[in-house]
């Protein structure tokens, strides 16, 4: 970093319902939690407030904050929601079916009705371009504009994607076509393949290129609002945004590649959760984030998570670098309906932050998870969000009967049984997540966080058998948490086709320079001192003939040796016996794609001090509904609650930004770093 | 004593132990028939060989890795002399496999000195010799003529490569690194299901493990008897048709179907299917109940884990020597096309007893061809494309475009692996309009696939069918339009039999496949007006 003296750094997590921050002040060492509701219309409303709401009662100056870091899932809730721009997809003459084609196998062998893949854009609105590039890259059918652009003024594109075959090969074409449409409709985003993914297989690279194009629009007139409003006045932080790798970008690469953000949120999440295993002394953790809108499940095994290269988002795929994450679209706003043939289902529409659920009293009409917690008593209409925000209880018990009238259930059966099957559905991610790793759940304590998770986590661990469940401080700005512990990080890569062998070194040398002096470029860029980066190179590496590479981690290699060669080799076949069960020491060894991982280190806070507690701790008592029954729970406040407490389930325990319901049947206590730890009695 | 949760997590993990073994093959396979084309599966199966788990790959495959083993154990490999290092291969059609280029591999697993699962994995290679490359010959009359024909024999024993089989096999086929890459891949994903039902067998001992897939295979019967004892009993009867064998042009195949749903069990009657082909187009038992047992799978509407118990409540008649029952030496090459239709017959006659849930025809077919480009070198490359079409309408919805339905479930090959590994240009991949079914439901579209030939010389092979019969729709639904193959060359266009072998083509000739969409579901009038509009306006149907 360039030296700046100001003492506090702001982390900020936008969910789709409320905003999280989380508060560093190198003056007191000390990191403190903040909340308000996000503002759909512009997010960055809702962040200034919070900035605000949390000068005043943290006690600094707007002009105090250095670093502002900002996740955001604005691009995944537009994904989920389909609230993209509108697209036209620019694609080689004959193959604009590729996108809806997609890769044509199923999933699910023995459905009989299945639903068609998603497709963003439709076939109206995809152009066949007339070029044609061989797979080496050479010309077989110049480029020829003839008549498009007529075309695509008929379209009123908002947002374009350019994929034409073989263009991580050669990117001419597309930048030529680019720069025309560029000409007839200034200003007008697109998205090229050969810049967001120049990697070969074209279903793969269009379906990423199409997500970051009808993207654009949507994230980038985030990002110019907020650095307008950042650039006036006394809160002038600079700012970097949460990529899904687990590391920062500027705003200019954020609104250029928003498909990079695309799991930024949850990537906090993860990084909390791996930062919390170790601060914890529990190394193998499955954390479920659950807020407004989604659930996400991680799993961290021995205080690690795993990056993969390739992932996906509602069952389309994103092939850039992101940390291994399951998403539902299951929140405290996912809406209860009734279905043909009287069937109730929970999501995957939601409510959002506007209208929100009934009882935000902002115009909702139909039940959410949410309006079911209150409805049961989980939640109190008198101390959401500690009492900031008022529900309203008597409207959401007539939404929540007037759903029930449809099934022939009570108001509270019917609260009951969208809380069933909310927790049916989030325990089965939970389970794909370890089960596809061959993992076991008993090996696995439940890490809940978000503000709706310790509402269900309880209940959520029943349905799996595990009977650990851990309630970390500041469960609904946890993911604010992660991000605080950010570095800035970017990925470049080239691919190249190489056999591992003593004569590539050359042209290995030049491409790893060439890649280093762009990372460096990319840091110095970003205003990181040469002392604070740190360069990795690694390699994407297969036996000749495989489609498929194991990225293997070179180190920081600048110009190398025979020997690093020899040592990259004994790398890959350990990594890939590791993997596959076998290596092949006798095959060719290709290098496929040479990557630097960039990184600029942040300084560090450090983790905040637990203070001891005070207080009373058992509030009160109030009814909830579980089991078909109303049954008196005992109300605890978690900032007062002491190491000789023991909170017996049905019991609730009620914090500033976080409600959690301990089901009956466990029982919980103050662990370590503050956590509450609940365990299931033996049945 | 194992415990209801215990049940259902060595079920999951069971299924990811197949799924971890699929992983593998899908990540480390050299061909592209298998790492992109997907043509593979991967299954655990219980001491005794009944398929307990199974990889989300091909139905057709995962149905019959049970039998085939069943068929090893009892007849070829004797269980006690098959030790914990011994894999067992075998790819003749008549000891259990399917047909020649799948070559399935078995390896059992012991814990505690007892034998707890077998685990297994079957991939379509990319050419196993014979009369044409891809050994998917359409024209041939005895399985001498389709390619090596390995029967049960250890390729590992007690850990060691069997190097005279390993060197029999190379020296009989067109692409041996390819093959030999991938049955490597084979026997790794053995040894990644092996540590999995390990890691689990550790937890639950190998008594456990016995207990647990005991209970997991009665389960899933209990599920499949309520299923079939939920359908209303009576018989139904239900023909479709194949277009010939490829040898005799345009003699018509029956595949008939006399269903029977008594109390909570089912009886597949295929007596009335004619006698088996002279060509290829035939399959032997264990091919055609998988089928069988597939469309009942699917009917069941689930719920319960599907596995071999689910096989127990179903039985097939079937006499040998007909088309569905096929005996040495008859070829069998496109066995899968029996399959096909025999799932179209099977779920013709479901649709009687539970019309609330059976969609009409999909495409019914696998639409195999093989491009073999010669180089001046002689060195030969092999392209072994099978393409797709549209799934039926259903009760509920429109059938999906481009779905791969039915006994098979592969991926294709992206056009740019095709072009950087072959002289080979696609030069056209798109939807097909109008070729689905009209109904209130409309049927999913069929694809139109070209290819254009780079090199000087090459030698194309399909084994196609729905050429002359087309996906039926239901309910008063319109069948989907029939396939085209076609050559164009210096700008004519001429049909291609959809059955032909090694026909030579030339650099500059292009060769278009167009394929079947599925059947529609619903009368035609019945189809709301704004579908209409919108299949339009996405140019799905025209005029």
């Amino acid at each position: 970093m360039t030296e700046d003296t100001r003492p506090v750094r702001i982390a900020v997590d936008i969910g789709g319902t409320f905003t999280d921050l989380q508060i560093y002040d190198a003056r007191r060492g000390q990191v403190v939690a903040w909340k308000t509701p996000t503002t759909p219309a512009d997010p960055s409303d809702g962040l200034l407030t919070g900035v605000k709401e949390a000068s005043e009662k943290f006690g600094f100056a707007l002009s105090d904050v250095g670093l502002l870091l900002h996740g955001t899932t604005i691009a995944t809730n537009a994904v989920l929601e389909r609230k993209l721009a509108r697209g036209v997809l620019l694609t080689t003459a004959g193959f604009e079916d590729v996108l809806e084609i997609t890769r044509h196998f199923r999933r699910d062998l023995y459905a009989l009705a299945p639903d068609p893949f998603p497709c963003l854009i439709a076939r109206d609105m995809r152009l066949g371009v007339t070029e044609r590039l061989y797979a080496d890259g050479s010309v077989e059918t110049p480029l020829a504009l003839d008549g498009l652009m007529d075309k695509l003024r008929a379209l009123k594109p908002e947002a374009i994607a350019i994929c034409l075959l073989h263009a991580y090969a050669n990117p001419a074409h597309e930048r030529a076509l680019r720069d025309a449409v560029a000409a007839e409709f200034p200003g007008l985003p697109i998205s090229l393949s050969s810049e967001i993914s120049p990697e070969i297989r074209e279903y793969e690279r269009t379906s990423t290129t199409v997500l970051n194009a009808v993207l654009m629009p949507v994230v980038s007139a985030y990002m110019t609002k907020l650095q307008a409003r950042l650039s006036q006045g006394e809160f002038r932080p600079r700012v970097f945004l949460v990529q899904s790798n687990g590391g920062v970008c500027s705003p200019q690469t954020a609104g250029e590649q928003p498909a990079r953000l695309l799991l930024s949120g949850p990537s906090g999440g993860a990084l909390a959760a791996s930062r919390l295993a170790e601060e914890l002394g529990k190394p193998n953790l499955v954390a479920v984030d659950m807020g407004g809108t989604s659930y996400d499940v991680s799993v961290v095994q021995d205080n690690a998570v795993s990056i993969i290269t390739q992932g996906e988002i509602d069952g389309l795929p994103v092939r850039l670098p992101m940390v291994e994450m399951r998403t539902i679209g299951a929140g405290g706003g996912s809406l209860a309906r009734v279905r043909d043939g009287g069937r109730l289902t929970v999501g995957p529409e939601s409510a959002g932050a506007r209208p929100g659920p009934v009882s935000y009293g902002r115009g909702g009409t139909e039940p959410t998870v949410t309006d079911a917690n209150l409805s049961t008593g989980r939640l109190d209409a008198e101390f959401f969000l500690g009492g900031a925000m008022k529900l309203d209880m008597p409207a959401t018990g007539r939404a929540m009967a007037g759903l029930g009238e449809k099934l022939g259930l009570s108001a509270d059966q019917t609260a009951e049984g969208i809380l069933t099957l909310t927790n049916a559905a989030l325990a089965a991610a939970v389970r794909l997540s370890l089960f596809e790793k061959g993992l076991h759940p008993k090996d696995f304590a439940l890490l809940s966080f978000g503000g709706a998770g310790g509402l269900h986590a309880t209940e959520v661990a029943d349905e799996m058998g595990m009977t650990e469940v851990v309630f970390p401080q500041n469960p609904g700005t946890l993911s604010a948490y992660g991000i605080m512990f950010s570095d800035l990080k970017q990925d470049i890569a080239r691919s190249r086709l190489l056999a591992l062998h003593e004569a590539a070194l050359p042209a290995l040398t030049e491409l790893i320079g060439e890649l280093r002096d762009e990372a460096d470029a990319a840091l110095a860029r970003d205003g990181v001192a040469p002392a604070a980066r740190e360069l990795l190179v690694s390699a994407d590496m297969r036996y000749h003939g495989q489609a498929f590479e194991l990225l293997v981690p070179w180190g920081d290699i600048t110009a190398p040796t025979a020997a690093d060669l020899a040592a990259l080799a004994t790398r890959f076949h350990a990594q890939h016996k590791q993997r596959f069960s076998y290596s092949a020491e006798d095959e060719v060894v290709e290098l496929v794609t040479i990557r630097v991982t960039a990184t600029g280190r942040l300084p560090r806070p450090e983790p905040a001090p637990v203070v001891p507690s005070t207080g009373t701790a058992l509030k009160g008592k109030r009814r909830v509904f579980t089991g078909d029954t109303w049954q008196e729970a005992g109300v605890w406040d978690r900032d007062s609650i002491a190491g000789t407490d023991t909170i017996t389930g049905p019991a609730i325990i009620e914090e500033a930004f976080a409600t959690h319901f301990i089901a009956p049947g466990w029982t919980a206590r103050l662990g370590t770093a503050g956590a509450i730890i609940a365990v299931r009695e033996a049945v | 004593m194992i415990g209801p949760v215990d049940i259902e997590v060595i079920r999951n993990a069971l299924t990811a132990a197949a799924a971890e073994m699929d992983v593998t093959i899908w990540r480390t396979s050299r061909s592209t028939i298998v790492r992109e084309l997907l043509d593979y599966s991967t299954a655990v199966f219980d001491a005794n060989g009944w398929n307990l788990a199974q990889s989300a790959r091909i139905p057709g495959h995962l149905n019959s890795m049970s039998a085939a083993l069943r068929t090893l154990l009892t007849e070829y490999v004797d269980a006690e002399a098959w030790g914990p290092d011994d894999v067992v291969i075998t790819n003749d059609p008549y000891c259990g496999g399917q047909h020649l280029p799948d070559i399935i591999a078995y390896r059992p697993v012991f814990h505690e000195g007892k034998r707890i699962a077998y685990v297994g994995a079957l991939c379509h290679h990319i050419d196993v010799g014979g009369l044409a490359a891809g050994s998917y010959a359409a024209t041939t009359t005895e399985i001498f003529q389709e390619g090596l024909r390995i029967p049960p024999v250890k390729l590992i024993e007690n850990g060691k490569r069997n190097d005279g089989v390993w060197a029999m096999i190379r020296q009989n086929i067109r692409k041996p690194d390819l093959l030999l890459g991938d049955l490597t891949s084979q026997i790794a994903s053995l040894e990644v299901g092996r540590q999995a039902l390990l890691r689990l067998a550790t937890r639950y001992g190998a008594d456990g493990m016995t207990e647990a897939a005991a209970r997991i295979l009665d389960q899933s019967e209990a599920g499949m008897r309520a299923a079939i004892a939920a359908m209303p009993d009576g018989t139904y009867e239900f023909t479709d048709v194949l277009d010939d064998d490829g040898v005799d042009l345009g003699k018509t195949i029956n595949i008939a179907v006399t269903l029977t749903i008594k109390g909570d069990e089912a009886v597949a009657d295929l007596s009335a299917c004619s006698a088996q082909s002279k060509g290829p187009v035939n399959a032997t038992l264990a091919s055609s109940n998988s089928a069988v047992m597939y469309a009942l799978m699917c009917a069941s509407g689930g719920g319960f884990a599907m596995n071999a118990g689910c096989y127990r409540p179903i039985s097939v008649i079937a006499p040998a020597g007909l088309v569905v029952n096929a005996q040495a030496p008859a070829p069998v090459a496109h066995r899968v096309a029996v399959t096909h239709r025999l799932l179209n017959a099977m779920f013709g006659a479901l649709h009687q007893a539970v019309p609330d849930r059976i969609p009409a025809a999909y495409y019914g077919n696998s639409y195999v061809c093989t491009f073999q480009t010669i180089k001046a070198d002689a060195k030969r490359d092999v392209l072994v494309e099978i393409e797709i079409g549209g799934s039926g309408g259903t009760p509920t919805k429109d059938g999906v475009n481009a779905y791969a339905s039915g006994m098979h479930n592969n991926s294709n090959i992206p056009i740019e692996m095709i072009e950087n590994q072959m002289p080979l240009t696609i030069t056209r991949y798109e939807l097909q309009p109008d070729s689905g079914g009209a109904g209130e439901h409309r049927g999913g579209l069929g694809l139109l696939r070209e290819w254009r030939v780079n090199s000087p010389h090459c030698l194309f092979t399909a084994n196609m069918d729905r050429f002359q019969s087309q996906p039926y729709g239901l309910a008063g639904g319109e069948p989907a339009a029939p396939g085209h193959l076609l050559l164009i060359r210096d700008g004519k266009e001429t049909p291609i039999p959809p059955k032909s072998d090694n026909k030579p083509l030339v650099e500059g000739d292009r060769v278009r496949l167009v394929t079947s969409g599925g059947g529609g579901f619903g009368k035609p009038a019945a189809r709301p007006a704004e579908a209409q509009a919108r299949d339009r306006a996405m140019g799905y149907v025209t005029g």
